[in-house]
């Protein structure tokens, strides 16, 4: 019995060719069955994100198994002999490494992302009540698992947030601790602040206030995000009550200064100030981060942390394939 | 035998402390920490009851008992409200306080060799000593907690993101929120200990040791009503802690 791997993801396809392949998560044991079903399988798992479609095999012949396969997807998406060019195709120990890299966060577009892991949990339960498993996926499968969760707690893969959003909120966090009891404002109703809004609230930020100079567009976006619109000529009231200030607007000079802020402190009772600019020119002025209690940064700085987050998880992707590589050597799984 | 449990309860403070600094500066948390330090207030425990024995009263005779019983409370305040709190960091700030403490009490004629029964214990005199010196203990942990605010406000302002510290520093909310409850509690007790030092008899009218007390009882008191009536940014208060337990340690030098 042999194993393999075929499939296709944000480096080998792009989206119109990957959207063909995809299988919602519902459909996920159907596929799985339909996989194993092919002539010679005799195991299957499909696993299928934003980001990739791969079906696992166990056949008797890999090389007849990966030609039936392929040209099976093809013919059923009327894809012309290209089409095969979108595809890596993985057999016996490659196959084994490379879901162990996929687990581990290291094949994924965001680098060490932790969402794959229950992603290709949710794949391999769907096939194992489908019945599809055996004892050559069920023993790889667990075993990626494991790998997975040791590469994760003996690295820092996942450290560090690689997003201008994530690291926003990282910081939000780092002030306010839950937010559950933090009130945002985001000042101009551009789409980076509306995503770095959106990942305060998921993180249980409690209130929004959206203030735009066009108010239908300030209301727009409350109403998306379950916030409050406000007007523009009174956002400086709103400064007295909310925790985390998100500024991107268009203005070509400062919007707030630091009397604008000074203005408020004693009704605020000088709690802490977290200002996110996000904006170039930049909305806020400088000298509001001389102000006691008032954390303040601007685009290049949030950048930066990303970008140093993802250079650090870039230096560990060698420490985590000897982990990947040390742990498969540890067993003589079935199939490799 | 009072000795060496206070030497040994010195050195697992002093391990504990190096321990958790290393373990911060490899940016890894250190779990241990809260283990040490039970064996730390194990070991001041056994210290003090042995004391207590001998005197056949609360052990805050001398300047080295006063000393260990003030670590004692340090640690104690530490081990109920750091855990609660996610705040095991507090530990190892916590450590070389009660190290240092604990140190100067070793030094030699700090603690009374062969100490001696009280004769007639008074029941005022206990409770001043005892929750004064307790008050003192949350007071301190408060300046502690100040420190690590004042740290972590430093690292957020200048953007210096990258240390082990600033990973494994609680939030700078989670910090306030305990400086201040510390503040309450060191508060209240030291009012509870002012008063019973008003009504313990006394040789003059007018002791200066009560002077100094009541003088830092009525600076803390005003630091939390600012904070409670007008607000005070957290690095006001944090250095307002820090400053005013280090000027508090004078009634020490009264006693």
């Amino acid at each position: 019995m042999e194993l393999l791997c075929l499939g296709l993801n944000h480096r080998t396809a792009p989206v119109e060719v990957r959207e063909r392949f995809a299988v919602s998560t519902p459909q996920l044991g159907a596929a799985a069955s339909n996989l194993a079903s092919l002539a010679d399988a005799t195991e299957g798992v499909v696993i299928s994100t934003c980001n990739r479609t791969e079906f696992y095999l166990a056949a008797n012949d890999a090389q007849q198994a990966l030609i039936l396969l392929e040209s099976r997807l093809t013919q059923r998406e009327n894809l012309d002999a290209k089409a095969s060019s979108h595809f890596y195709r993985k057999v016996k120990s490659e196959a084994a490494v490379h879901l162990c890299r996929v687990v581990s966060g290291l094949d994924s577009m965001m680098l060490g992302e932790t969402e794959i892991f229950g992603q290709v949990k949710q794949a391999y339960q769907a096939a194992l009540a489908a019945g599809t498993t055996g004892c050559v996926l069920n023993r790889l499968f667990q075993r990626a698992f494991g790998v997975g969760k040791k590469v994760r707690t003996e690295t820092s893969i996942q450290e560090g947030s690689t997003s201008v959003g994530n690291v926003a909120v990282d910081l939000a966090e780092k002030i306010f601790g839950h937010l559950k009891d933090s009130e945002v404002m985001i000042l101009g109703a551009g789409e980076m602040s509306r995503i770095t809004a959106q990942s305060l609230v998921s993180r249980g930020a409690r209130s929004i206030f959206v203030s735009n100079r066009s108010f239908d567009r300030a209301e727009e976006l409350a109403r998306e995000m379950g916030g409050h619109a406000v007007r523009f000529d009174d956002w400086q009231r709103v400064l007295e009550r909310v925790d985390v200030v998100i500024s991107s607007t268009g203005a070509p000079h400062a919007l707030i200064h630091r009397a604008d802020v000074e203005k408020v402190r004693r009704a605020r009772k000088f709690r802490p100030l977290f200002f996110i600019d996000i904006a170039v020119p930049r909305d806020i002025h400088p000298d509001v981060a001389d102000i006691e209690e008032v954390y303040l940064y601007d685009i290049d700085t949030l950048e930066g942390l990303a970008n140093e987050a993802r250079a650090r998880r870039q230096l560990q992707i060698e420490h985590c394939e000897r982990i990947i590589d040390a742990e498969l050597a540890k067993l003589n799984l079935p199939g490799t | 035998m009072d000795r060496w449990f206070l030497l040994i309860a010195t050195l697992l403070a002093a391990i504990g402390g190096i321990w958790g600094m290393v373990s911060v500066h490899r940016g890894t948390r250190s779990h241990w920490t809260v283990v040490w330090m039970v064996a730390v207030l194990l070991c001041q425990l056994g210290f003090l009851t042995i004391r207590g024995q001998l005197r056949e009263s609360c052990p805050l005779q001398d300047i080295g008992e006063i000393l260990v019983f003030l670590a004692w409370s340090l640690t104690l305040f530490y081990l109920l409200i750091g855990p609660a709190y996610r705040i095991s960091l507090l530990g190892v700030f916590s450590a070389p306080l009660v190290f240092v403490l604990q140190g100067a009490a070793l030094i030699s004629g700090m603690l009374t060799a062969s100490p001696t029964r009280e004769l007639s214990p008074n029941l005022f005199h206990s409770a001043h000593s005892a929750t004064s010196v307790l008050a003192y203990g949350a007071l301190g942990l408060a300046g502690v907690a100040g420190i690590m605010f004042l740290v972590l406000d430093h690292q957020l302002k200048e953007h210096h993101l990258k240390s082990g510290l600033f990973r494994n520093l609680p939030p700078a909310h989670e910090l306030l929120v305990s400086l201040e409850r510390l503040l309450w509690l060191g508060t209240g007790l030291l009012t509870v200990g002012v008063i019973a030092g008003f009504l313990m008899p006394r040789t003059a009218p007018v002791h200066s040791h009560l002077l100094v007390a009541l003088a830092v009882w009525a600076g803390y008191a005003g630091l939390l009503a600012i904070k409670t009536l007008r607000g005070l940014t957290g690095r006001k208060l944090a250095l307002s802690a820090v400053a005013m337990f280090i000027l508090s340690l004078v009634v020490f030098a009264r006693i």
